[in-house]
């Protein structure tokens, strides 16, 4: 882990290709997913040179290249000699938000799958997304459709989020640095953007057909949209924002500027947890109080024959009466004091379903509406 | 590229209409489309304009055509159409416009209701008779209305608010508009919902269908091995995704469906606006036994054996047919072993009510190392069977099941909350991912196996 921390040179060395597109068999220069766990998915940049180090053991890349991806790489630890091991996986857009570290700000996979859907979002998409954020949104998104235009106005973010499409071969995404709500959406030659002007052009030909915007203040940003959105056609635009007043100023701006269908939603997202809950029939529970109360009855019968034994017998050393054990019982229905394993074979298991101990009970509403900005017929 | 936003010739679309309701219609030149109580309009006359666009159905004359011919004495009169500039049928349920609607504007109205006394229908002066020969003359929805308004003894009692919602209902009940849309999976799904066809689609929502669709990781250039027991639905969501309703789209993506009666169960692509040969290149179903039990290729061949493309054209007629059926078939059967032996799926997608703790195991043999599995089912037992099956199976990583729920909202400012009732149900989804288990390595030196357990593959922490 610490090793990863140092090597954040994540820049893939075969970039002609995005290492999102499917890929078979993992090389070297590729950019993999290594799975530890759940919470713990790491991204590494395949370098026959390098080793992957968990706290269960390091794992040479040279023992993951070659492989198809998928692959689970086992290791024995050298000092406990104890089975180990990672699985490699290709990247997609919603491991890739798996693998972003906890605090970072994102749409969670459950938003951004409606939000998408909503919008309708296919390769005949050209879609606006501000701001970028951790750009975990725009992988989906140029997964999806034929163009995202992608703004931030935060320098650093931008800085970073610059180089990581460009890593992650995401050529189909115009990322400019901007402040929307200000300056409008135009990309033109003079800003700070990774558009590629076609010869003679000054500025970007967006016309897009669905819009995101996750801005503090999209009120700001919606009357600005016309400029860029397609004219003759319908367009979906969906704001993100987690305070209902700001819904509220969001809703009188999309009326004030034409938007129809206004409606806004809230996804509830549930990971369920599969566990086994042992069966403990009434029966047995019955079963065992008797059992307890007949080594009681055999207890109580022992101690008596004993105390009857030394009343009869004066000559009889107290020292050498022993006091009598109760039989050990072997009646043991639910393996009480001793430890069982969920799912032991030795004991029967009821199948059950658990919900995360915490869920994400509010991530934002969502304010979708809808636009044709112009209705005229074409022949 | 084919021109998808507007509005076609010869295309299936989704008409919304006042009521909230949905309509396919399929849009035949030169014919009329009846919308009831809504009016009747002319195909042509809406032809060309964008996908989307809300029309408005009127009247010239005071006496529509047709009108003195017993024949056509039932049928909805044919209107002219108009282009709506202003929305006015907003959601289902309220996103009426805050401000105060212009017919509200000269009627007093009341800060409580506390004077308004349920009389019943004495309280609106005007017969139904009296309105029906309204709607007869033709006159517009706010016509109507206003007449209504006026006609009405307890108006001024109302409050504003419940003043707009009485001006609304009617609006509705008497207005002659309709929205054209482009017939996208998602408005497919929302139109057999309403017409009560929820049990048909396993009861599936947009929102968990939504889910799916990115945890399969469906792209444009993707081979996919699907079962689909919504009767085409599902691969209806999948092709929207990978080609956006074009049929001319450069990409290679397929879907091979599996099915397990002897024909494949895809109806509802018929509404789809893909051509036939597209959906022959794109969609291949297979069905469950050949999937499982392939011809042997020597076999096949050995039955039959294409002849040059020359001999072939110089067949007579009667020869050349019996020859073409079975070049067909033979070009089949090798497709089917190709599809079930040789393919590396980039996904499994299952809505399937067969027994999937028994169908999934098998199924995923085909699909490649690090590649998504996702099933749907409407009970989450089922898939609760499934996930402790797949934990066991060290080809499936991190089987979990997920459950996702949309709230709408009344979306009107001053007055949002979560409607009051919304669709139950919209069931679950299993994710998991292929992958690849590696033989256990040999320990170093001395033999220690007991300190791991078998069944480790979760537990790493």
């Amino acid at each position: 882990m610490e090793e990863m921390e140092k090597g954040t040179n994540t820049s893939p060395m075969n970039s002609s290709i995005s290492p999102f597109s499917y890929r078979d068999t993992i090389q070297e220069g590729d950019l993999a997913l290594v799975w530890v766990s759940r919470d713990n998915i790491k991204p590494i940049i395949i370098d026959a040179k390098q080793m992957f180090n968990t706290r269960y053991g390091s794992f040479s890349h040279k023992s993951m290249i070659g492989k198809q991806y998928g692959s689970q790489i086992a290791i024995r630890t050298k000092g406990q000699n104890r089975f180990s091991f990672i699985h490699v996986m290709q990247p997609s857009p919603e491991l890739w938000t798996l693998s972003l570290p906890h605090r970072t700000q994102i749409v969670y996979t459950p938003d951004s799958s409606y939000i998408m859907q909503r919008l309708n979002c296919s390769p005949c998409s050209t879609v606006i997304e501000a701001g970028t954020g951790s750009g975990s949104f725009s992988h989906a998104f140029a997964r999806t459709v034929g163009h995202l235009y992608s703004y931030e106005f935060h320098s650093v973010r931008y800085e970073q989020a610059l180089q990581e499409f460009k890593n992650h071969g995401l050529s189909n995404i115009t990322l400019t640095h901007r402040d929307v709500c200000s300056d409008g959406f135009t990309v033109k030659k003079s800003d700070p953007t990774s558009h590629l002007f076609p010869e003679g052009a000054s500025q970007a030909t967006i016309n897009a057909n669905a819009v995101f915007l996750d801005l503090p203040a999209p009120w700001d940003a919606v009357p600005l949209l016309d400029e860029v959105i397609a004219k003759n056609q319908k367009v979906g635009v969906c704001c993100f924002s987690p305070c209902i007043e700001q819904v509220d100023k969001t809703i009188e701006v999309l009326e004030k500027c034409g938007w129809t269908e206004i409606q806004m939603v809230e996804i509830q997202g549930k990971q369920w947890e599969s566990r086994r809950q042992m069966v403990r029939t009434l029966d047995d529970a019955l079963e065992r109080l008797r059992d307890v109360k007949r080594r009681k009855q055999e207890g109580i019968e022992r101690r008596k024959q004993m105390y009857d034994a030394v009343l009869k017998d004066d000559e009889t050393d107290g020292e050498n009466s022993e006091r009598p054990q109760p039989p050990k019982t072997k009646f043991n229905p639910f393996g009480k004091g001793t430890r069982v394993r969920e799912g032991d074979a030795n004991y029967q298991w009821k199948q059950v379903t658990r919900v995360e101990p915490e869920i994400k009970s509010h991530t934002s509403f969502l304010t979708f509406a809808f636009k044709i900005v112009d209705k005229s017929k074409v022949c | 590229m084919v021109d998808l936003h507007h509005i076609a010739a010869e295309q299936y679309v989704i008409l919304k209409l006042p009521s909230g309701n949905w309509k396919i219609v399929e849009l035949k030149p030169h014919t009329s489309i009846s919308l009831g109580k809504f009016g009747a309009f002319q195909v042509d006359d809406i032809i060309g304009y964008p996908l989307g666009t809300q029309f408005e159905i009127y009247y010239d004359t005071q006496s529509p055509p047709g009108d003195d011919d017993p024949k056509n004495k039932n049928k909805t009169p044919v209107g002219k159409v108009k282009v709506m500039e202003e929305d006015v049928s907003g959601n289902t349920e309220g996103s009426e416009s805050s401000s105060t609607p212009h017919e509200l504007l000269n009627v007093d109205s009341s800060a409580t209701n506390r004077n308004l006394i349920n009389i019943g229908n004495e309280i609106q002066s005007m017969t139904s008779e009296q309105i029906e020969e309204l709607k007869r003359q033709s006159a517009s929805a706010e016509e109507i209305v206003v007449k209504m308004i006026e006609s009405h003894s307890g108006f001024h009692e109302k409050t504003l608010h419940s003043q707009q919602k009485y001006l609304n209902r009617k609006k509705r009940k008497f207005a002659k508009y309709f929205t054209v849309e482009y017939l996208s999976a998602s408005f497919l799904l929302q139109w057999l919902l309403e017409k009560g066809d929820a049990q048909k689609v396993l009861d599936i929502s947009e929102e968990t269908v939504a889910v799916l669709l990115n945890v399969a990781n469906i792209r444009s250039e993707g081979r996919y091995l699907c079962m689909d027991e919504t009767g085409g639905l599902l691969v209806y969501f999948l092709l929207e995704r990978m080609f956006g309703g074009d049929s001319s789209s450069p990409h290679t993506g397929k879907i091979v469906v599996l099915h397990e009666n002897e024909h494949p169960n895809l109806d509802l692509l018929k509404y789809s606006n893909y051509g036939e040969k597209f959906i022959n290149d794109h969609v291949k179903t297979v069905s469950l036994l050949d999937f499982f039990e392939p011809p042997n290729p020597a076999d096949v061949d050995s039955n039959f054996i294409p002849i040059p493309k020359e001999e072939a054209r110089q067949l007579k007629a009667g020869k050349k047919n019996a020859y073409q059926r079975r070049l067909k078939w033979y070009y089949n059967q090798h497709q089917i072993v190709e599809l079930s032996t040789k393919c590396q799926y980039d996904a499994l997608i299952v809505a399937s009510t067969l027994q999937l703790s028994t169908l999934v195991p098998l199924l995923a043999e085909r699909v490649h190392g690090s590649r998504p599995v996702v099933c749907y089912s409407q009970f989450k037992e089922i898939l609760l069977e499934l996930t402790h099956t797949l934990y066991t199976d060290l080809r499936f990583l991190a089987p979990s099941i997920s459950e996702t729920r949309v709230r709408p909202y009344q979306s009107v400012r001053g007055k949002l909350h979560p409607l009051m009732t919304m669709r139950g149900g919209g069931g679950y989804l299993m994710w998991a991912h292929r992958v690849i288990p590696a033989p256990e390595p040999p320990a170093h030196e001395k033999q220690d196996e007991t300190n791991e357990p078998e069944e480790k593959k979760q537990k790493v922490q």
